[in-house]
C-alpha cells in the first residue's frame, strides 16, 4: 500500500504527516462560497488547489487529481490498465455540480457531473485505469468501505492494482445541512474532551494504491481485516448501544486474526459530538476488553475538520505512518478528559510508541459503521 | 469462492408492480420518465421518508411475499444489505437545495438514507454497503454479496436497487441521461443465499453468523464469476462497450495497454449497451436493470442466469442460480 493526499493541513503526504505531528490547525474561515447566513462559518477549507484546467474543473475531481499526483509520484502505476480498479468513497459525490447545474438551466457540463460517481470515472479516465470503477457512499464511513472493497477485488483476483480511498469537498450544500442539524461547533473541536461541543467540516482527498502481498511496488503497510455493519436504528444518529460498530470491529479483527490484545493504536472516528464519542468509548470497551483502557487512542479531525468521504482513508494512512515512524500524532483540542470516556487519548504532543497493528473506526449517516485493522511496515 | 442463488425477488417498476407487469413493459411511452409511486403508508415511522425510501420498502415487502418469507426471516445481523443506485438521491438533493433545507430533511439527501430506512424497517443489522452507479454497480453489489456469503460474514444478502428520476429529469437530460429513451423508475430487491445451501434446499437460517468465525485473511485468487471485459483493440471508442467476451479476456495474458486519452470529466454516462444481452432491455432503469433482468429470466424458468450490466463505457457480468420455483404465469411480451 502506498498513499497520496490533499488536505487542509498539507497538500501531500509529507506535509500532512508533519502537520499532524506539529499540530497544524487547518480550520479557517470559509472563503470559497457564501457562509454569511450560517451560524458556523469555519471549516477545513483547502485554500490553494491545483489550477482548474479545461478537462478538470469539478473541485472534487481536482482534489482527487492532486491526491493521485502525490500518490503516483511515490508509487508508479505499473500494472496492465485493464487490471487496475478505482474504488472511491464519498458522502457528497458531485453534489456541488448539481447546485451549479440548477443555477444555470442552459448549462450542460455541470449536469453531466452531478451524479455521485462522476469523479471516480473522471479519475479513472485520467489514470487510464480500465478495470472496475466503483463509488461507495456509506456516508462518513465511505473511505473505509472503499478500502475494504478494494481489498476484496484483489483477493478475488479480479484486478492486480486498486487505487482506493475517499474524497469530499467543503461546499455550501453540506455546510447548510450540518448547520441546520446544529452539529457544528462555534468552539474548537475537542474529541473525547469534557467540553466537546461538536464538529467542523473539512475537505480532502486521500488515495492508496493496493496490491496483493508481494506485488506491492512500495509498501506502507497491509490491510489485515475490514468489515462493515448497519445500525438499523436511526436515519442520522448512531445507535446509542453501538451494536453495528461493535459487530464491524469484531468481524474486522476476526478477519485479521487478532484480538483486542494485539491492537497497538486506535484511530477513533472522534467527531467530538457528545453522542459519537460516548458510543465509540462504549464499543471500544466492549470489543477490546481491558486493552481499551490502555491502548493509545487518537483522533485527527480537530485539525482537518471532518472530511467525510476522505476521513477514514486519511485515518488509515495516519495509522500506517504512525507505525512507520514510531510516533502517534496527538489529538488536537483534547485537554480535559471526559470521565465518561476514560480512554488513553494521546494528548498535547506526539507519543513515541511501537505500533504494529492499528484499529480504525468509522461511523456515518444512515447507521453505516466500518472498521479497518491495519499492519504498518516499519521504515 | 462459492456461487450464489437468488431466494426471492421483489419488483416495483414504472411499468407496474410485480414481475408480471414486465410483460407489458416495452416500448415505453412518450414521457421522459415512467414514474412509480410508493404504496400509501400510514403511521409515524415513515412519515418523513422520501419517495425513494418508500419504494425501497415496497420492494422488500414484495420480496418477502415472493419468497413466502416473514420479516423475522430476514431480521438481525445475519442479513447483509447492499444498496445501489445511480440517481435516487437527486430528488432529495434538489429539494434541499431549492427548499432552503432543514434539519429533518438533510439526512435524506445522503444515498445511505434509503438502506437506512430499510434496515430500520426490517431490523437488518448485518454487513452494509452502498454503491453508486448504473448496471455495473449492481453487478458489483452482487459480487460483494457473494464475497460476504462465501466468507460467512452473513447468512443471506439483500441486494437492493432503487432509481427515481421524475424530480430531476431535466438535469439528467441535460447531463446526457435519458435523452434517447424514457427513464423508468424502479425499486428491486433480491435475496441471495449461498448456492450450496440452496442446492441442499436449506431453509433460511435465522441465526446470525458466528462473529468469531475468522475469515480467510488472504484467499487464494480464484476465477471470479465476474469478469471485466476489456477492449481488445487500441483506440476503442471511449464510451463504447467492449465486445470481447469477458472470460476470454481473463484467460489471455495481459497485453500492452492501448493508449487512452483522458475522457473529459463531463462525459455523459453511457447507458445503452447494444452488444449486451440480458439487462439491455431494462437499461432505462439504470441500476435496477440487472435485477429486473434476473427476475424476468427466473420467470422464464431459467435456473442459471448470466447477467451483464453496462455503464459509462464499462461492463460487468455475473452468474446467479435460482432457488425455488420460477413464475410459470409470466410470459414475455
Amino acid at each position: 500500500m502506498a498513499a497520496g493526499v490533499v488536505t487542509p493541513i498539507g497538500a501531500d503526504l509529507e506535509s500532512f504527516w508533519s502537520g499532524l505531528l506539529t499540530g497544524v490547525d487547518g480550520i479557517t474561515t470559509i472563503e470559497r462560497f457564501r457562509v454569511d447566513d450560517l451560524k458556523v462559518r469555519r471549516g477545513g477549507e483547502i485554500k490553494k488547489l491545483a489550477e482548474r484546467t479545461a478537462d478538470v474543473s469539478c473541485r472534487a475531481t481536482r482534489l482527487l487529481t492532486g491526491a493521485a499526483d502525490d500518490l503516483l509520484a511515490r508509487a508508479p502505476l505499473d500494472a496492465d490498465p485493464r487490471r487496475v480498479a478505482i474504488v472511491l468513497g464519498t458522502a457528497l459525490g458531485g453534489v456541488e455540480e448539481l447546485e451549479l447545474a440548477l443555477d444555470d438551466p442552459a448549462e450542460t457540463s455541470h449536469a453531466a457531473r452531478a451524479l455521485y460517481d462522476a469523479p471516480a470515472h473522471a479519475l479513472a479516465a485520467r489514470l487510464g485505469a480500465r478495470g472496475p470503477v466503483m463509488t461507495v457512499s456509506t456516508a462518513c464511513a465511505s473511505g473505509a468501505t472503499a478500502l475494504g472493497l478494494g481489498a476484496d477485488l484483489l483477493r478475488a483476483g479480479t484486478v492486480d492494482r486498486v487505487i482506493a480511498g475517499g474524497y469530499d469537498i467543503l461546499c455550501r450544500f453540506v455546510m447548510r445541512g450540518f448547520d441546520a442539524l446544529r452539529s457544528l461547533t462555534r468552539e474548537r473541536v475537542r474529541p473525547f474532551d469534557r467540553r466537546r461541543s461538536g464538529l467542523l467540516l473539512g475537505e480532502a482527498a486521500a488515495l492508496v494504491m493496493m496490491a496483493r502481498d508481494g506485488e506491492a511496488p512500495a509498501r506502507l503497510g497491509r490491510l489485515l481485516g475490514h468489515a462493515s455493519a448497519g445500525d438499523g436504528v436511526h436515519i442520522s444518529a448512531p445507535d446509542p448501544g453501538g451494536r453495528g460498530l461493535a459487530l464491524a470491529i469484531r468481524q474486522a479483527m476476526a478477519e485479521a486474526g487478532v484480538d483486542g490484545s494485539a491492537i497497538d493504536l486506535v484511530s477513533a472516528h472522534g467527531t467530538a459530538t457528545q453522542l459519537n464519542d460516548r458510543v465509540e468509548t462504549r464499543v471500544l470497551r466492549d470489543t477490546l476488553g481491558p486493552r481499551a483502557m490502555t491502548v493509545p487512542v487518537h483522533a485527527i479531525k480537530a485539525g482537518l475538520g471532518h472530511t467525510m468521504g476522505a476521513a477514514a482513508t486519511l485515518e488509515a494512512i495516519a495509522c500506517l505512518l504512525a507505525a512507520r515512524h514510531g510516533l502517534i500524532p496527538h489529538t488536537l483540542g483534547f485537554e480535559e478528559p471526559d470521565p465518561e470516556c476514560g480512554l488513553d487519548v494521546v494528548a498535547a504532543v506526539p507519543r513515541a510508541a511501537r505500533v504494529r497493528v492499528s484499529l480504525s473506526t468509522s461511523l456515518g449517516f444512515g447507521g453505516c459503521n466500518a472498521a479497518l485493522v491495519l499492519e504498518g511496515a516499519a521504515a | 469462492m462459492s456461487g450464489f442463488a437468488v431466494r426471492a425477488l421483489g419488483v416495483v417498476t414504472g411499468w407496474g408492480r410485480g414481475i408480471e407487469a414486465l410483460s407489458a413493459a416495452r416500448p415505453a411511452a412518450s414521457p421522459a420518465v415512467l414514474a412509480v409511486q410508493p404504496s400509501v403508508r400510514t403511521g409515524e415511522r415513515l412519515r418523513r421518508a422520501t419517495r425513494e425510501c418508500l419504494l425501497a420498502v415496497d420492494a422488500v415487502d414484495a420480496l418477502l411475499e415472493d419468497g413466502g418469507l416473514s420479516r423475522e426471516d430476514i431480521a438481525g445481523p445475519g442479513t447483509a444489505l447492499v444498496y445501489v443506485t445511480a440517481a435516487a438521491y437527486g430528488a432529495s438533493n434538489r429539494a434541499f437545495i431549492g427548499g432552503g433545507g432543514g434539519a429533518l430533511h438533510f439526512p435524506y439527501t445522503a444515498p445511505s438514507a434509503v438502506p437506512a430506512e430499510v434496515a430500520i424497517e426490517f431490523g437488518l443489522h448485518g454487513p452494509y454497503a452502498v454503491l453508486i452507479g448504473g448496471a455495473t454497480a449492481t453487478i458489483d453489489a452482487m459480487e460483494h454479496a457473494r464475497v460476504l456469503l462465501s466468507r460467512g460474514a452473513c447468512a443471506r444478502a439483500l441486494v437492493l436497487a432503487v432509481e427515481t428520476f421524475q424530480e430531476c429529469a431535466d438535469v439528467l437530460a441535460r447531463g446526457g441521461v435519458g435523452c434517447d429513451a424514457p427513464l423508468v423508475e424502479a425499486a428491486v430487491a433480491a435475496l441471495l443465499v449461498r448456492a450450496d445451501a440452496a442446492e441442499r434446499g436449506e431453509a433460511l437460517e435465522r441465526a446470525a453468523p458466528a462473529e468469531s468465525a475468522a475469515r480467510e485473511r488472504v484467499a487464494p485468487p480464484e476465477p471470479a464469476a465476474r469478469e471485466r471485459a476489456a477492449p481488445a483493440e487500441p483506440a476503442a471508442p471511449e464510451r463504447a462497450v467492449p465486445e470481447a467476451p469477458a472470460a476470454r479476456e481473463r484467460a489471455a495474458p495481459p497485453e500492452p495497454a492501448p493508449p487512452e486519452s483522458a475522457a473529459p470529466e463531463s462525459a455523459a454516462p453511457e447507458r445503452a449497451a447494444p452488444e449486451a444481452p440480458g439487462a439491455r432491455e431494462f437499461n432505462d432503469t439504470l441500476a435496477c436493470a440487472p435485477l429486473i433482468a434476473l427476475a424476468s429470466a427466473r420467470a422464464r424458468g431459467e435456473r442459471r442466469i448470466d447477467l451483464r450490466g453496462a455503464w459509462r463505457g464499462r461492463e460487468a457480468t455475473t452468474t446467479v442460480g435460482v432457488q425455488g420455483p420460477a413464475h410459470p404465469g409470466w410470459r414475455e411480451g
